[in-house]
């Protein structure tokens, strides 16, 4: 079945990322122009939310219901509390900062998993402290003093950027997403353990490179109520062009459907029966997408 | 080449001493004339220490909410810009800490950057937001809410007053001798701007003093002026020596990147340097403009 997109708000200035449903809209960031914005679907309007959030990218819900963000100018997590406040939800990795965090995902045991890449945008002010040697998923958990503590998930990621916990949470989906040509643009699947490492992965997609660049790979993860996989990526650029793939909870692809944007960033389920598909985009845009009648 | 009366600033060939190394962001120096000391700040460490001449350095508080610019006020006080804490506080004598200034127009202050005090007592500060944003430094509260990075005018009545809101980044800001002109400068535009100081304590609008010159890591920071109105500023290689006029005299080259400085020592004509990671100190041949 086709789907239907429309672009409900944008474009503003820069790219628009991190996208989440709070219930009732949805709240988007624009990670350059520092500001969340929120998109009511009653009133087809997108308000300002927030400023000065220092390039904020993933956005997600943590256990409690506050709203956490990726702040890759700050290379940290940080809260936005419900009064106006924004709180620093991080840790050190064996006592070093980690790099520019770019998604998120929280687990039912309230666990933080984010994937951090590199970034080539440094973060703000003097660069005091080295990026990490790698680029990996980590996640933080409260330890035994109910303190965040750090913990390294993958070894063998070198740029990962969209992530995603199944509905079951025996699967981790990383976008490995380098934008070398000659290196490897994967979907993956990672089987995880009951200890919260990693096993072995399946390459559900994989991205190569023609004539006009490397193709651009997946961006933004979600999952709908079925536990089906949404992924998003692609460009016009090169390639076969921006789409939305879909998976089952059996890693089978279930289908790819043509996106009416450029560049899609992140994705998320929301609207009124939770079957719509917001997606944000590279030119500052977000779109709505039901399967058509 | 050497500028005409460079020499006779730093003579010709000025020491560098070491006096503290191994410092996370070195920041804040001012010189404790009736005790002698050197008070200086590691933001990142997230302290204040005092370095005795003679004696050595001391760590005197931590944590310090990152604290960043120190200065005196007019009865000894240590007054600090509470970079992380988003507040101008205040060491009593018996060594309580006390906030004197946290909003501007109802709102939480930035991050205040740089302090100074006027004969009268009137209190400035810059309230740049890297306090906000930059890794390692983090506060209770990251939101700015401030649309303005200003300079500040604190009255003996406690009323806060925006002084200068035209600004990009302001970071060190320092009074001529006469006090009749402000300097601020502004680290991510690379300049110094001169402001005509009323006797209120508000300001006329700024003009163009100094372009920063070099490549080297560094930028605008701290800022201070000596007794016949030459202003030094951290820069790109070291100190930038500027006279009156605006002119770059010649640079004090220094290990690492600069942060800020203080005259000090019974003279005032050492000057105490921080960097990112050490506190270094200089003599010069004319002394600095005194603090408290």
């Amino acid at each position: 079945m086709a789907w239907k997109f429309e672009r409900v708000a944008g474009p503003f200035q820069g790219p628009a990322n991190g996208v989440v449903w709070d219930g009732s809209g949805a709240i988007f960031s624009l990670m350059e122009d520092m500001r969340l914005l929120r998109y009511d679907p009653k009133t087809k309007e997108a308000k300002e939310l927030r400023k000065y959030t220092n390039r904020v990218n993933g956005l997600a819900y943590g256990r409690g219901g506050e709203l956490l963000g990726c702040q890759e100018g700050g290379r940290r997590l940080v809260e936005f509390a419900s009064d106006g406040r924004m709180f620093k939800v991080d840790a050190l990795l064996d006592g070093k900062y980690h790099n520019h965090p770019c998604d998120l995902a929280v687990d039912k045991a309230g666990r933080i998993w984010f994937s951090d890449p590199h970034s080539a945008t440094l973060a703000f002010g003097p660069q005091i402290f080295p990026a990490l040697d790698h680029a990996s998923v980590l996640r933080l958990e409260k330890n035994e003093r109910n303190a965040w503590a750090m913990k390294r998930v993958t070894f063998d990621t070198k740029a990962p950027r969209a992530i995603l916990l199944s509905a079951d949470e025996k699967t981790l989906y990383v976008s490995e997403n380098p934008a070398r040509a000659d290196d490897k643009r994967e979907l993956r699947a990672y089987a995880l353990r009951e200890d919260g490492s990693v096993g072995d992965y399946a390459v559900l997609l994989t991205f190569g490179a023609d004539r006009r660049g490397p193709h651009r790979g997946i961006e933004g993860l979600c999952k709908d109520a079925n536990g089906n996989v949404y992924a998003c990526g692609g460009s016009r650029a090169s390639g076969a062009g921006p789409l939305i793939y879909v998976f089952n909870a059996d890693h089978n692809l279930i289908g790819a459907h043509p996106f009416a944007g450029d560049a899609p960033n992140r994705c998320c389920f929301g609207g009124a029966d939770g079957k719509t598909l917001f997606v944000t985009t590279g030119d500052g845009c977000l779109y709505a997408g039901m399967p058509e009648k | 080449m050497k500028a005409p009366g460079i020499d006779e600033i730093t003579g010709e060939d000025p020491p560098l001493d070491m006096i503290a190394h191994g410092l996370v962001f070195g920041e804040g120096p001012v010189w404790d004339k009736r005790k002698k000391r050197l008070l200086f700040t590691e933001i990142i460490g997230d302290s204040i220490w005092e370095y005795t001449p003679g004696v050595g350095v001391k760590r005197l508080i931590h944590p310090s909410s990152h604290a960043n610019g120190l200065t005196f006020d007019h009865e000894g006080r240590v007054l600090v810009a509470g970079w992380s804490k988003r507040t101008i506080w205040r060491i009593e004598p018996d060594g309580t800490l006390v906030d004197i200034a946290s909003r501007y127009d109802g709102k939480k202050l930035n991050s205040p950057n740089d302090i100074i005090v006027r004969s009268d007592g009137l209190i400035y500060w810059t309230d740049s937001a890297g306090g906000l944003v930059i890794p390692g430094m983090p506060g209770e509260d990251l939101q700015r809410y401030l649309d303005v990075q200003g300079v500040y005018c604190m009255t003996p009545d406690g009323t806060v007053h925006l002084a200068i809101a035209d600004c990009h980044y302001p970071n060190g800001l320092a009074f001529s001798t006469d006090e009749k002109v402000l300097y601020v400068n502004e680290s991510r535009l690379g300049i110094i701007r001169s402001f005509d100081v009323k006797s209120d304590g508000s300001v006329g609008p700024g003009r163009l003093f100094h372009t920063m010159q070099g490549t080297e890591g560094g930028v605008a920071d701290g800022m201070k002026v000596d007794v016949k109105d030459n202003v030094y500023c951290t820069g790109p290689g070291g100190i930038h020596i500027i006279d009156k006029g605006g002119k770059l005299l010649g640079r004090l080259r220094v290990p690492g990147h600069c942060t800020n400085l203080a005259w000090g020592d019974d003279d005032w004509r050492s000057l105490y340097i921080t960097t990112f990671h050490d506190v270094v100190r200089t003599r010069l041949q004319i002394p600095g403009v005194a603090v408290w």
